[in-house]
């Protein structure tokens, strides 16, 4: 059995943001089973937890959501990211992509390549 | 900005049920999943075992997400507090006992800390109080005469000094003088017909004001421009008696006052805070420029450069220190000094190598009532804090038997998988509002209490309270009150809450804490015995004060105060001088003597136990004196005719002073026993002279009459009478010298004695009628009679007797509250055994001993360990018991007698009820 990687601490609150941000207004199943699809099922989401992050973006206002029907005609909580959400997953990817390099070159760096 | 966001967010969705919302999440969520998974090919009910569990767990999603959606911490805190107010109400009992012991304790503790930081703590409300100093180590009253003072300090200042500190010393950026004690004025608003009020003022200087950082509340303050010898006359009012006397009446600024008949225009209001340079009684309620003393006060002390009525207090400079400060002022000092060298008088030239001063910190100003009342503060903060330790151990002790009654209930639910940090924080939670609860009770208890002891010790003729002192605790001491019961809460909540959580339940359920009691009840009886011990020394200490004050209060004074009434008049400031004085006298005499129902009147400068009387030496013609260091010092009044019989104070041998003993005739004294005895040991005094001063051109005086030894001043009051004589207010002494007359001030006769028929009455206004008939401009000062004058010079150590009493009681009720709860609680532990022993043969007295045998024991321990307290009680109390014996055995016994006996009722109680239980009753239970 393959092992699959923990979401990493704050990350999937990233992951969560882009998703919106991409896909546009999307409900709970749709947002955990995409962060899976990109991740290439690596990555596994413990899906309940997402509902209390959802809570907490909203409540900190980088979502918004509204009652609406999935395409099975099911009521679902549809969340959309807002213009601060939006400022914020900009904030972050850099952010993000920053750190990424510096650990990229931190650790292909050879012996003596700033001596 | 996200953070706070949230917060908010969360507080609104406080105690807002939305559990729909995320069981429909979770259910859509599943049906997707569900759905998705029949796709994939998974027959229905596999496709929803495999999306359930590919969820999690719902329950902790659930959990999660109302965690997330408010604020857990208050939602906890607030079923919390439900649950535990639930769990009160319904035991009224050990709820309404623990706020009730809280609240005496903490009351008690915050009413005398409240009275310790005003007196002790607290600085005057002025600007920056760090930044001022004040000359002398301690405080000191009211005029010292001559190039020397007491032990070499300079702690007072005449005006010629002042001037040459304030214009010499650049460390400070205002250096200003005031009169140390105050003046009696006698005040008139100019133009209104009542009577002449007496007020106390102070002499203050132009940069009093300035120097303190002080602003006018109206009006404005005084000025160094006030403050020069031809300025109008002017005068700064206290908030206090602007509000009290005239109602807040913003046309007093402005107005013309007769301040002892000079007339003075009031020009501000001091601000409500501001008391003046020190917390005193009677506090001022007129500041005067300095400048004004000669103006209304026949003295002229502002210009005799060599008399030292001034208190000093300078704001220092920025970057000055109090030392270089001070090492300069004595330089300056000394120069003064040395440019008087040809007024001193040899012993002063003599002493002048150790003259010198100190400063000291002027933030509190000048500390007379730290002075005075530090010693007293000092025990009641002591007794109170004993009585807060007893108050918490007996909380500590209900908490204890509470949580072992609860002992099943809380193995229950640690059985039933509780967390004990959830536990111990329910109880914390309920300690913690219990004490809450107890502390407001103790705040208002404090609040009546301080108020009600400021008015016992300093009350004001308009039946306030006449000192500077607020009852309501102040910031700090409300810190102090929640502290207290804050820290007491969680002292004696922690320690059952920990024990509680400490059994096993497995053992708990199974032995029904039989095991457990054992380990429990040794905290219990250490706390019992504490009490006992603590209440002992409480008492005991109550019992040593109630004696002391009755041994001083049931002394023979040497005079008769029943029935008498004495009547405060001030002929000084109502301007009578030298001459003037003898009619008015006569007048006062015959006026009041007329009112029906006086049977004698008399005149005196002080009347006995008024707490003053003038100081002076004794020097006999013929008697070479015994020794070097022979103390020649003596007291002395003068009397009108007629004072002896109107005091009922007997003359043994000789006559009284009559009104055969005028200006003319020659000088006469009547003296006092025990003056007779140091001065004419082994002869007869009748006929004998003396002189009131060493040098022997002063005047001589012989003894006409020796009337009984009897108390004149309060600090006399525990100590054997001194030397004390009498002169007849209607003879003058001149000095032979420089023929002016000696001691003219003895003759301004302030007190007035009244002996009515037994059975007449006599009113104040009747009084005050006279005497305003005579002269409206002559203020009365007070009226009252010679008892409450004698009553009021105990009042201090009544006061102190009765708090401690009060304590004392209240900690063996305490006590007996504990040891009964003690015993209930062993006694129902061992139902099982006492019916054992029941239906072995045991007799009720058997069974009601074994029980008291128990309880008495723990007392025993604590009167044991109570005893050596009381007896290093008595040690330091010391003086305060003015001389009476602090190992009374009397004391001590009524004190273990009145524990022992408490402490057996309660006792008994418990214990009866356990010898009546039946056998059968008892082996049924558990």
């Amino acid at each position: 059995m393959k092992d699959k990687t923990d979401v990493l601490q704050g990350t999937l609150a990233l992951m969560v943001l882009k998703t919106l941000d991409v896909l546009g207004p999307l409900h709970g199943y749709g947002i955990a089973r995409r962060i899976e699809q990109i991740s290439g099922d690596l990555l596994s989401v413990n899906q309940g937890t997402l509902y209390p992050l959802l809570l907490k973006l909203e409540q900190e206002g980088s979502i918004a959501s509204e009652w609406g029907a999935s395409e099975n005609n099911r009521k679902a909580r549809f969340y959309s990211l807002t213009r601060a959400g939006r400022k914020q997953l900009h904030a972050e990817t850099q952010g993000w992509q920053q750190t990424a390099s510096i650990i990229d070159r931190f650790l292909t760096a050879k012996a003596g390549d700033f001596s | 900005m996200r953070t706070l966001r949230r917060f908010l967010s969360r507080v609104l969705s406080f105690q807002r049920s939305d559990e729909q919302r995320i069981t429909t999440e979770i259910e859509a969520h599943l049906a997707e999943q569900t759905a998705e998974n029949i796709r994939n090919g998974l027959s229905p009910q596999e496709a929803r075992r495999q999306a359930v569990l590919k969820f999690g767990s719902i329950e902790s999603t659930r959990e999660a997400w109302r965690d997330q959606r408010s604020l857990p911490f208050f939602e906890t805190l607030l079923a919390d507090t439900r649950l535990a107010l639930h769990r009160l109400r319904n035991a009224p009992a050990f709820t309404f006992t623990t706020i009730l012991t809280l609240a005496l304790g903490i009351g008690a503790t915050t009413s005398i800390f409240t009275l310790v930081y005003a007196v002790l703590i607290k600085s005057l409300a002025v600007a920056k109080p760090e930044e001022l100093l004040r000359l002398g180590k301690e405080p000191s009253c009211c005029y010292f005469g001559g190039y020397t003072q007491v032990d070499g300090e300079f702690s007072l200042v005449s005006y010629d000094l002042y001037q040459h500190f304030r214009d010499n010393t650049k460390g400070f950026s205002e250096l200003a003088a005031f009169q140390a004690g105050g003046t009696d004025l006698a005040v008139r608003r100019a133009g209104h017909s009542e009577p002449a009020q007496s007020e106390n003022g102070e002499f203050v200087s132009g940069n009093y004001f300035r120097m303190f950082g002080v602003n006018a509340y109206a009006g404005r303050v005084l000025t160094p421009a006030d403050d020069q010898p031809h300025a109008a006359p002017v005068a700064v009012i206290s908030y206090r008696l602007w509000a009290e006397r005239y109602g807040s009446d913003p046309s007093v600024i402005g107005a013309v006052f007769n301040l002892n008949q000079k007339p003075f225009t009031i020009v501000g209001i001091a601000p409500p805070a501001f008391y003046g340079d020190a917390l005193r009684n009677p506090a001022p309620d007129f500041f005067l420029p300095l400048n004004t003393e000669p103006y209304i006060e026949p003295d002229n002390d502002l210009n005799n450069y060599a008399l030292h009525w001034l208190d000093l207090i300078g704001r220092m400079r920025p970057g000055a220190t109090p030392l270089a400060i001070e090492a300069q002022m004595r330089v300056e000092l000394k120069q003064w000094l040395r440019s008087h060298w040809g007024e001193m008088q040899p012993y002063e030239r003599a002493e002048f190598p150790r003259q010198t001063l100190y400063l000291r910190a002027g933030g509190a100003g000048i500390t007379y009532m730290r002075r005075d009342y530090e010693h007293w503060l000092n025990i009641l903060m002591t007794v109170t804090a004993l009585v807060l330790l007893i108050a918490c151990a007996n909380i500590a002790n209900l908490m204890l038997v509470r949580s072992l009654g609860e002992r099943r209930q809380i193995s229950l639910s640690m059985a039933l998988g509780a967390r004990p940090s959830r536990l111990i924080r329910q109880t914390l939670t309920e300690t913690i509002l219990l004490s809450l609860l107890g502390g407001s009770a103790g705040l208002a208890l404090a609040y009546a209490g301080t108020s009600l002891i400021l008015r016992f010790v300093f009350p004001s003729s308009t039946g306030g309270i006449a000192v500077a002192v607020s009852p309501s605790p102040s910031l700090p001491v409300l810190a102090f009150a929640c502290a207290v019961s804050l820290l007491t809460g969680i002292a004696f909540g922690l320690a059952p809450a920990w024990m509680a959580t400490r059994i096993d339940p497995i053992e708990a359920l199974r032995g029904v804490g039989r095991a457990t009691a054992r380990t429990a009840s040794l905290p219990r009886k250490a706390l019992v015995i504490v009490q006992a011990a603590l209440s002992l020394l409480l008492l005991s200490t109550a019992g040593l004060l109630t004696a002391a004050l009755h041994r001083l209060e049931h002394q023979d004074l040497g005079f008769n105060p029943a029935h008498r009434i004495v009547v405060n008049v001030n002929p000084r400031v109502a301007g009578y001088k030298g001459d003037q004085l003898a009619p008015l006298y006569q007048r006062i005499h015959d006026s009041l003597g007329a009112l029906p129902g006086i049977a004698g009147i008399a005149l005196c400068t002080y009347s006995p136990l008024a707490n003053n009387a003038w100081g002076s030496g004794v020097w006999t013609l013929d008697h070479s004196e015994p020794s070097a260091n022979f103390d020649h010092s003596a007291y002395w009044t003068r009397i009108s005719a007629g004072y002896f019989d109107v005091l009922g104070m007997p003359v043994l041998r000789g006559r009284g002073i009559t009104r055969q003993d005028t200006a003319a005739s020659p000088l006469v004294a009547v003296v006092n026993q025990t003056l007779a005895r140091r001065f004419f040991p082994n002869e007869d005094p009748i006929g004998k002279y003396f002189r009131r001063d060493e040098d022997p051109s002063s005047p001589v005086y012989q003894i006409v009459g020796v009337a009984r030894d009897a108390h004149y001043l309060q600090f006399e009051i525990a100590r054997p009478i001194g030397p004390f004589f009498f002169l007849s207010d209607t003879q003058h002494e001149f000095s032979k010298s420089s023929n002016t007359e000696i001691s003219p001030g003895s003759h301004y006769l302030g007190d007035i004695v009244l002996l009515p028929h037994s059975g007449a009455h006599i009113s104040k206004s009747q009084i005050r009628h006279a005497i305003s008939s005579i002269d409206p401009n002559l203020p009365v000062t007070a009226i009252q009679t010679l008892e409450e004058q004698v009553s009021a010079v105990f009042r201090n150590q009544r006061l102190i007797a009765r708090l401690t009493s009060f304590f004392g009681l209240l900690s063996l009720l305490l006590a007996a509250i504990g040891l009964y709860g003690v015993t209930a609680y062993n006694a129902t532990q061992r139902t099982s055994e006492i019916g054992l022993r029941m239906a072995l043969g045991a007799d009720r007295k058997q069974i009601l001993q074994l029980v008291l045998r128990g309880a008495l024991a723990l007392i025993g321990i604590g009167l044991a360990i109570g005893l050596p307290l009381s007896l290093a009680a008595g040690r330091f109390l010391g003086a305060q018991l003015y001389g009476a014996n602090p190992y009374n055995p009397a004391v001590i016994a009524i004190s273990i007698a009145a524990l022992a006996l408490s402490a057996t009722l309660a006792a008994l109680l418990p214990a009866l009820r356990a010898s009546s239980i039946s056998p059968l009753d008892a082996l049924r239970t558990e």
